[in-house]
């Protein structure tokens, strides 16, 4: 037995032994980008397919040579959605020499992650939250705030109940999970529905992984909601639909998501149930993403077959367009001998219209932005696929809204 | 730790923690090593002793009520909670310094742990762990739903700060985590063989037997689940002050289970078992999350997602596979071999 | 009032789903003394298992049920044969540990094979409501709580009448009069985890059927184990009742406490009510005293 157990031991020490050797053959001239993403916990949906595109845009561009004969290294780290886990693998990989962006796929772990970014002159990249716009920082977001596609969508909802014929304002519920994220939409949000006009219902709150969220829908529903918003990063939403689908409630009631909603792979099975949900994006979804050829062809370089395509693929790739951008405007100031996060830094503030091949708006990172795009699209499901209802269009602005 | 032939000649002797001139050696040079370890650690290695030496406080305090007093407690993540929230609330919103607001967290803690253990006088075993779990929920809910605690967005405490020098560096702030602990885990030694450790061990073996010794059941219950919460609120109130952000997303049931699991690991009823289990398990950890990218790397068609998943399976097998060889734990391996090291060269 | 019966009828539905889950937990309990942490991933792969047979391969129902729980008792058999029987007479608390690891591996296996994606059952029962006097009751929910009843007294009747639920009950007893009676306690703890297992299946699928199979699935396990130890953990009466009381509890507690302290009702309903079932009833609602002797 202990014999046998020296040689397992040995056999393991071995394989680690020959990955590390095996990975540490580095480039010459080389930056990081660094990942504390949830891979294995609850919002796992949304950063698994994302972090993909992000890889496979940043293989393709390393196999082209990189930029500027400069390659990208890319780190992922699994927190499953944990500060402490993550806020180690930060510290883990600060004093790595030219590591210029972090992306931090949780409200938690990026405010945990915000005091060391400001004492390193670093940069990360967070989700939605519009406090980051209210103060400005080093700390930049992925598209427009949570907010602002909340006030969006009540832009949309205003048009809507006109366009039904009706008088006055909606009745607009709302739903979410019952964290910071759930939350967020509304410091703002709600001060822009108050300024439509618009009758906001008590927010209903919920733990993620809830099992049927009847209660919450009926309670909406009886206090005369014309329209819910459902949040939640997928597929939370996509249930809460079922629900009020099965409740009979999606006849009389709109239900609307936020950029986290169903996407295409979803709502295969529920075609049924989602049919005219609402949602508003800030990147291509459904078949807009699906034909878009810059995205598609990477998909198929990379995966394969497009049966199991995600949209979310399609965001991934937006970062690594930013960062190729920033780098080559870093890389073009000071040179990749004397790079240091802080260029990375400026330069993000200097990509101000970096076009992203459609996939969401111009880029609208500067000196007083950090918002990733101005502009969402609202889209619908139809007949089990996801289409286009308006065009881009600016979201407005409803983080100055709140006080921070 | 001792070799053959030292006898002990009087009580004084016997009683000594350190008994040999051996261990005075070792045991200087190792805090020597420990507190010049910041001069040539490198910075990775001194944040992650950091964070190690509070996870040792907040077992060490989970030894005391479950290893000696035999309550079994999932509560340690959100005892440690109200440590970092009472800190961060007392220094932010009060203006305490952070050398009042230390202990001051850890006996609220202690409070709130001695209402938290109220049920084990009337629950045991299973069904007291499972009804600190529901304690674990009823705190953290009540944290979020308070104004005071900032709610959901967290608080954010500061550096601590003494006569103008800031601890804000994990580097500096090292020497004050790693002075508290080693207090800390010099009154553990203590109690646990003191009377009230001896009652503790009287409870865990058998209550009914200890009650009828003598042992006032109700009073040593309590008081171990102070002690626990104790250690457990000034290991928040040291996490607080590290991180500088306090919110409910870093204190789960997760980090409760892995505690206790660190406990199982380093063996139950013995102080250098919680090194053990602690150093065990959070090795694995850094081992595991930092060699998923490592094999991304190495095998690219794997992918990042599939390399955490096989990293997560590598940390579930790791354990089974010690738990297989090693169920009483890592503190009776390290008992038996001392036991043989006092013996040889002889057989028995 | 009819709003209340709804809220009532909603929380049974779903109580059913706790109680099939807790059902699983209070059988290992019951032979083995193990508190189970990893029966939430037998759960979840019970009900992966049936979604690669009708979803993935397009069987029809019956043909996916079959490799659906016979994949699942495997699962379950090699849980025990692999990790458990390994620590048969050591401290039960290195057991529980055990099981945890156990869920973490499988967990690995669960991410590994999803990749970030959501699988869904597609309808196999039938759909639409039944309609009783304003109070609406989706059918295909009403199945799984009637086949959940069943299941129970499926279990309870196999305890009592025949000779493998005999043998199991003397286990329960005391391993060691059992084993002097010559049952063997290995074999049974085998056949416990078989059993546990395929209650498991049975919970995944009819919890599937209500949400979708993805990472939070396996978390049900958490609420089953809240419920067995509500219940009693050696009381599979209890499992039933204290399952369909939480969920009553639960979504009627959501329905009429929220508006009252700002919501959230549902994070905590459920630890308040089993803190104070343990604190009028230490062993649960049904589960057996233990008189102790010194």
């Amino acid at each position: 037995m202990r014999k046998q157990s020296v040689i397992f031991l040995l056999m393991v020490l071995a394989i680690c032994v020959g990955l590390v050797t095996l990975s540490s053959t580095s480039f010459a001239k080389e930056v990081s980008y660094l990942s504390l993403a949830d891979y294995t916990g609850p919002i796992a949906g949304l950063n698994v397919p994302a972090d993909m595109g992000l890889e496979d845009y940043i293989k393709d561009i390393n196999s082209k040579g990189g930029v500027d004969g400069v390659k990208i290294k890319f780190i992922g780290i699994d927190t499953r959605y944990d500060v402490a886990r993550a806020v180690s693998a930060y510290k883990r990989y600060r004093r790595t020499p030219r590591l210029l962006v972090v992306n931090s796929i949780s409200t938690g772990i990026g405010k945990a992650v915000a005091r060391l970014i400001e004492r390193d002159k670093r940069l990360q990249i967070v989700p939605g939250d519009g406090e980051f716009q209210a103060h400005i920082q080093r700390t930049f977001i992925w598209g427009p705030a949570y907010q602002d596609a909340f006030a969006a969508t009540l832009d949309w909802i205003m048009d809507d109940w006109k366009a039904k014929g009706n008088s006055g304002a909606p009745v607009v519920g709302y739903l979410s999970w019952d964290n910071p994220y759930g939350r967020e939409h509304l410091r703002g949000g709600k001060e822009y529905a108050e300024k439509l006009g618009i009758k906001f219902l008590p927010p209903e709150f919920f733990p993620p992984g809830t099992l049927k969220h009847d209660v919450y829908l009926t309670r909406l529903a009886k206090a005369g909601a014309n329209y819910i918003h459902a949040g939640g990063v997928d597929p939370t939403p996509t249930n809460v639909i079922r629900d009020a689908y099965a409740l009979g409630i999606t006849k009389k009631i709109q239900m609307t998501t936020d950029y986290w909603g169903p996407t295409a792979l979803g709502i295969g099975v529920h075609a049924k149930a989602l049919e005219g949900t609402v949602i508003t994006s800030f990147y291509q979804r459904g078949d807009d993403s699906r034909n878009n050829p810059f995205v598609a062809d990477l998909w198929k370089k990379h995966r394969g077959s497009m049966e199991k395509f995600n949209e979310v693929y399609g965001m991934g790739m937006s970062w690594g367009m930013t960062y190729v951008a920033g780098l080559t405007a870093a890389l073009k100031a000071v040179g990749y001998d004397n790079l240091k996060p802080d260029d990375m830094y400026k330069a993000y503030q200097g990509i101000t219209g970096l076009d992203k091949h459609g996939i969401q708006g111009v880029c609208a990172y500067s000196p007083t932005s950090r918002r990733g795009s101005l502009e969402v699209k609202i889209y619908r499901v139809k007949n089990g696929k996801i289409v286009p209802i308006t065009d881009w269009r600016k979201a407005p602005d409803a983080v100055s809204l709140h006080k921070f | 730790m001792r070799p053959c032939g030292v006898f002990d000649k009087s009580y004084g002797l016997d009683i000594a923690i350190i008994r040999t001139w051996q261990h005075w050696v070792i045991l200087i040079s190792a805090l020597i090593l420990l507190y010049t370890f910041p001069l040539f650690g490198s910075y990775y290695l001194v944040s992650f002793m950091n964070s190690l030496a509070i996870t040792v406080i907040v077992v060490l305090g989970l030894q005391i009520v479950s290893g000696y007093c035999g309550q079994i407690s999932f509560g340690q993540a959100a005892f440690m909670a109200i440590g970092a929230y009472t800190s961060a609330i007392l220094t932010i919103k009060f203006g305490f310094s952070f050398w009042i607001a230390l202990p001051l967290s850890g006996i609220m803690a202690g409070i709130v742990g001695i209402i938290g253990g109220a049920p084990s006088l009337r629950i045991k075993g299973m069904y007291l762990a499972m009804a600190t779990i529901a304690i674990h929920f009823v705190v953290i809910w009540l944290i979020l739903h308070m104004e005071i605690t900032g709610s959901f967005k967290g608080l954010y405490p500061l550096p601590p700060s003494l006569g103008g020098f800031e601890f804000d560096t994990d580097e500096r702030i090292f020497y004050i985590i790693m002075t508290v602990m080693v207090i800390m885990t010099y009154a553990a030694r203590n109690l646990v063989r003191s009377k009230v450790g001896r009652a503790f061990v009287a409870i865990r073996d058998n209550d009914l037997a200890g009650e009828v010794m003598g042992v006032n059941l109700y009073y040593y219950k309590l008081l171990a689940f102070f002690v626990s919460c104790f250690y457990a609120g000034i290991a928040g109130s040291l996490w607080g002050h590290l991180i500088t952000v306090v919110n409910t997303e870093q204190f789960t049931l997760m980090h409760a289970l892995e505690y206790v699991g660190m406990l199982i690991i380093g063996g139950m009823g013995s102080i250098p078992g919680v090194f053990f289990g602690v150093l065990f398990i959070r090795i694995l950890n850094e081992l595991v999350m930092f060699s998923s990218p490592v094999l991304a790397k190495a095998l690219p068609w794997l992918g990042s997602s599939p390399a955490a998943a096989l990293g997560l399976i590598a940390f579930g097998l790791a354990v089974i596979v010690f738990l297989i060889f090693e169920p009483r734990g890592l503190a009776h391996r390290w008992e038996i071999f001392k036991a043989s090291y006092r013996l040889y060269p002889f057989a028995h | 009032m009819i709003e209340f019966f709804q809220h009532a009828i909603t929380g049974l539905m779903i109580g059913s789903l706790y109680a099939l889950v807790a059902a699983g937990i209070v059988l290992v309990y019951k032979a083995t003394h193990v508190v189970s942490l990893a029966h939430g991933q037998l759960v979840a792969f019970g009900a992966l298992f049936f979604w690669l047979f009708l979803g993935g391969l397009g069987l029809p129902f019956w043909l996916s049920l079959v490799p659906a729980f016979v994949l699942t008792a495997l699962l379950g058999l090699l849980i025990e044969r692999l990790a458990l029987r390994p620590l048969i007479g050591q401290p039960l608390f290195a057991a529980f540990l055990m099981t945890f690891a156990i869920f973490i591996a499988l967990e690995g296996v669960f991410v590994l094979y999803l990749k970030g994606e959501t699988r869904t059952l597609p309808a196999f029962l039938p759909e639409g409501n039944l309609d009783i006097s304003g109070i609406s009751i989706p059918i295909n929910q009403l199945i799984s709580f009637c086949v959940a009843v069943l299941l129970f007294a499926a279990v309870s009747l196999l305890f009592k009448y025949t000779k493998l639920g005999l043998g199991m009950r003397a286990t329960a007893e005391d391993h060691r009069l059992a084993q002097s009676t010559g049952i063997i306690v290995k074999n049974i703890f085998s056949y416990i985890w078989i059993l546990s297992a395929m209650v498991a299946a049975v919970a995944g699928i009819a919890t599937a059927n209500v949400m979708d199979i993805y990472y939070m699935l396996p978390y049900i396990g958490i609420s089953g184990l809240i419920v067995a130890i509500c219940g009693g953990l050696d009381s599979l009466l209890g499992a039933l009742v204290v399952g369909l009381l939480l969920g009553f509890v639960e979504n009627v507690g959501a329905a009429y406490l929220d508006p009252l302290v700002g919501g959230g009702v549902k994070d905590v309903a459920a630890y308040v009510v089993l803190l104070a079932v343990l604190l009028i009833r230490p062993y649960g609602l049904f589960g057996l005293v233990k008189i102790e002797r010194i």
